[in-house]
């Protein structure tokens, strides 16, 4: 640990902007992370209108996951506010920022899914997906230890309802094949259906394209065009395919070491010169 | 979509009333089943059924006439009574190890710690030990005895709890721990509750808070050295029938009757929302804890869950031989149980519980026998019962390069062990697959000229590792993220 903070940032403003207008999901202001001496997220503030499908970009490093980790509770924030309908993930006690354990975060209803698939791969598919719905199951051990009425109702209801997602996903009759067993694209959807056990009203998708090819891909963004329509869900997408950001994001936001250098419409950051500046290079946005 | 379908009528009912028509719905559909199976596995079946029929009705054959062709018509002693009696109470403490370390995937080499406070609850709650007073309640002691003495059927429960609150106890502060430090910290307490046990036998300490003074002299707490006996057997009323060392075949039946208490408890948790937690939180803690599972809670509820089968283990033990002593909780216990765990088949009921006859077998019985074979060709030979540990040793290192997964493997355990060995050539063909959509991906993209911005992201599946991995706070869980 290195004894000394740099203390090169101004004490972020702690005060929530008025939403600029709608219902918002998620409101972050002044969000930074620091780890050592690198800031990796520095005085970032995001808003998630309820209901649209906002995208994250940015090249490598730029504070992507880092923001993602923040709003799941698995990172706490050096400073800043973050608030999820109408509940604080982050919280300063005693002088010392404190943030929401991640499976309590996943309990108010965010959902995610990974970067690198992590699905549990030697339980089957649907087992995969009733885990989701663990956190708003309550039977306790007892219960399972006796298998009691209830239980045995919760149970059938949770393998009923696990199902119907895996329809969802075009997964049902590979319900009992082990996770790992699935074929890559496969398992992307299984991951959606897991979050979507959770029973999220913000759906985060880390890179959901990624290692997919050209048809694969506009498969998952009609997908998640269509989770949005039938789910009612907001949906965070981190996204590298700028075909699938552009396609289908209300909003994007453009961050570049750790701050905020664009946001708007998909057209209006394509046309921004520093978002040209960040990903091609100074060159690219002279010509 | 996701909708429930409502049934008119609930098929599960409420309450206890519910619950019991539940398992009389069970228990009466018991001929049902077996007649289906029979219909579509029938050798399997049959096979079963015999090998259940010589188990169960093995030691009143065995006290009839088996035990005297023991030594004479087989080639290897058949066990004993008191050998079967253990096979039991290590059955249970290894479906209960099964729990923690099959289960939920937590390395415990102290469990001989919640065996030795079941013993003991047993020892307290059922013997002369404290013999300033006399408690006397439904036992097989005349009323006024010195002591405490409740049922073996209240003791029990009794242990449970008692087991169940130290594995919490020690568990809530450890389970942040992982892999090799949370092993660390269970093999002190393993080590550490002994030790008190031995040495509590003249406590002087002075307590007080305000107006509230505990002073205590010269008090022998847990026996010492000696232990604690003698300590109540267990007792059948009204069938009259007393459960300990020198009652035959009695107490396999008691303990039959607990494993099987046991094994239901463990496969119920095994196939609930429990099960599916700690399943979940071994293939993979941090996906887990992100899709809402209480990883603490749920690992501190294995922790508990496996030490009140200890509990049961120890009490019956205790009970069964009539006194305790300290000596009987080595760590060399722990060792057996876990050995016993990975042999028969780590996360498998039926494969620890086979672990355990196995194991408990050589033991008590195969070992010994040897012995005294040899003693008879060669005396001045070292007898092989001393060495048990030896054994134990060389069949483990047997067992790990030749069937790792256990005798009776756990499915998915069993995958997890070969994923090791194939993780490698997997990684590396799903790179070379991602690599190839990726290039398939750009060339659509250049072909469309509509797109502004390219691909300019890292390859597919590699991780954003850039601040994370050189700052110092960061953990390597946190790096895999």
């Amino acid at each position: 640990m290195s004894a000394v903070e740099p203390t090169g940032q101004p004490a972020a403003n702690t005060v929530v902007r008025p939403a600029a207008g709608g219902d918002l999901l998620v409101r972050s202001s002044g969000v930074t992370k620091r780890f050592g001496g690198l800031v990796a997220v520095n005085n970032v503030d995001f808003n998630i209108p309820r209901g649209s499908i906002v995208s994250l970009i940015g090249p490598n490093g730029a504070g992507k996951t880092t923001f993602f980790n923040m709003i799941t509770g698995f990172y706490t924030p050096t400073s800043g506010e973050i608030e999820f309908d109408g509940h604080p993930i982050v919280m300063k006690r005693r002088n010392k920022m404190r943030s929401l354990r991640p499976h309590e975060v996943a309990g108010l209803g965010i959902g995610r899914t990974f970067q690198n698939i992590r699905l549990f791969g030697t339980m089957t598919a649907l087992d995969n997906v009733r885990l989701g719905a663990n956190v708003h199951l309550k039977s306790r051990w007892w219960d399972a230890a006796l298998r009691t009425p209830g239980m045995l109702r919760e149970e059938a209801e949770n393998r009923e309802s696990s199902m119907d997602l895996l329809r969802l996903v075009n997964l049902e009759d590979r319900a009992h094949a082990w996770a790992r067993s699935l074929p890559y694209g496969d398992q992307r959807r299984l991951e959606i259906a897991r979050a979507l056990a959770t029973k999220p009203k913000l759906l985060l998708l880390d890179e959901p394209t990624a290692g997919m090819n050209a048809s694969e891909t506009r498969d998952m963004t009609t997908f998640i065009r269509r989770l949005r329509s039938e789910l009612d869900l907001t949906v965070l997408l981190i996204e590298h395919d700028m075909r699938v950001v552009m396609g289908i994001s209300d909003r994007v936001t453009v961050l570049d070491y750790g701050t905020v250098i664009a946001e708007g419409t998909p057209t209006e950051v394509r046309r921004n010169p520093k978002v040209i500046e960040a990903y091609l290079g100074r060159g690219a946005a002279d010509t | 979509m996701t909708t429930l379908v409502v049934k008119d009528e609930d098929p599960y009912g409420h309450g206890i009333g519910g619950w019991l028509s539940h398992v009389g719905a069970v228990l009466f559909g018991i001929p049902d089943t077996y007649r289906r199976e029979l219909r579509l596995h029938r050798p399997r079946t049959i096979a079963l059924t015999i090998m259940t029929v010589i188990l169960v009705t093995y030691p009143i054959l065995n006290s009839m006439f088996l035990a005297s062709f023991s030594r004479t018509v087989f080639p290897l002693p058949l066990p004993d009574d008191t050998t079967v009696t253990f096979m039991m109470i290590f059955g249970i403490m290894a479906i209960g190890l099964n729990i923690v370390a099959g289960f939920a995937g937590l390395l415990d080499l102290g469990y001989v710690a919640f065996y030795a406070i079941g013993a003991y609850t047993a020892a307290f709650l059922a013997s002369p030990h404290w013999g300033s007073i006399s408690i006397v309640f439904l036992a097989n002691v005349p009323q006024g005895f010195p002591g405490i003495h409740l049922p073996f059927w209240i003791i029990v429960p009794i242990a449970i709890l008692i087991a169940g609150t130290f594995g919490a106890l020690l568990g809530a502060p450890t389970l942040r721990l992982r892999g090799d430090y949370l092993a660390i910290v269970t093999l002190g307490f393993g080590e550490i509750v002994p030790v008190v046990f031995r040495n509590l036998a003249d406590v002087t300490f002075n307590f007080s808070l305000g107006p509230l003074t505990l002073a205590v002299e010269h008090v022998n707490l847990t026996g010492g050295p000696l232990g604690i006996n003698p300590i109540d057997a267990p007792y059948l009323p009204f069938a009259n029938v007393i459960f300990n060392a020198s009652a035959g075949y009695a107490p396999v039946y008691l303990g039959m009757f607990l494993l099987v208490f046991a094994i239901l408890f463990a496969r119920n948790l095994e196939r609930s929302r429990i099960g599916r937690a700690w399943m979940a939180i071994r293939e993979d803690e941090l996906a887990a804890e992100m899709m809402g599972v209480n990883t603490l809670r749920t690992k501190l509820l294995a922790f508990a869950l496996g030490a009140s089968f200890a509990g049961i283990a120890g009490s019956l033990q205790a009970s069964y031989l009539g006194a305790t002593t300290s000596d009987f909780f080595q760590f060399s216990t722990s060792i057996l149980v876990l050995i016993m765990v990975i042999l028969g088949g780590i996360g498998n009921i039926w494969g620890v519980l086979l672990g355990a006859v196995a194991l408990t077998y050589v033991d008590k019985t195969f070992l010994p026998y040897v012995g005294q074979q040899l003693q008879q060709i060669a005396p001045s030979f070292p007898n092989p019962a001393q060495f048990n540990f030896l054994f134990f040793g060389l069949i483990l290192v047997a067992m790990m390069r030749f069937r790792p997964e256990g005798f009776l493997p756990n499915r998915q355990r069993a995958a997890e062990l070969a994923a090791h060995t194939q993780a490698d050539v997997e990684a590396k063909v799903d790179q070379i697959v991602a690599v190839d959509s990726q290039a398939e991906t750009e060339a659509a993209i250049d072909a469309d000229p509509s797109i502004v911005l390219d691909n300019t992201g890292p390859p597919p599946g590699q991780d954003e590792t850039g601040p994370d991995a050189r700052s110092p706070e960061t953990t390597d869980e946190e790096r895999e993220l």
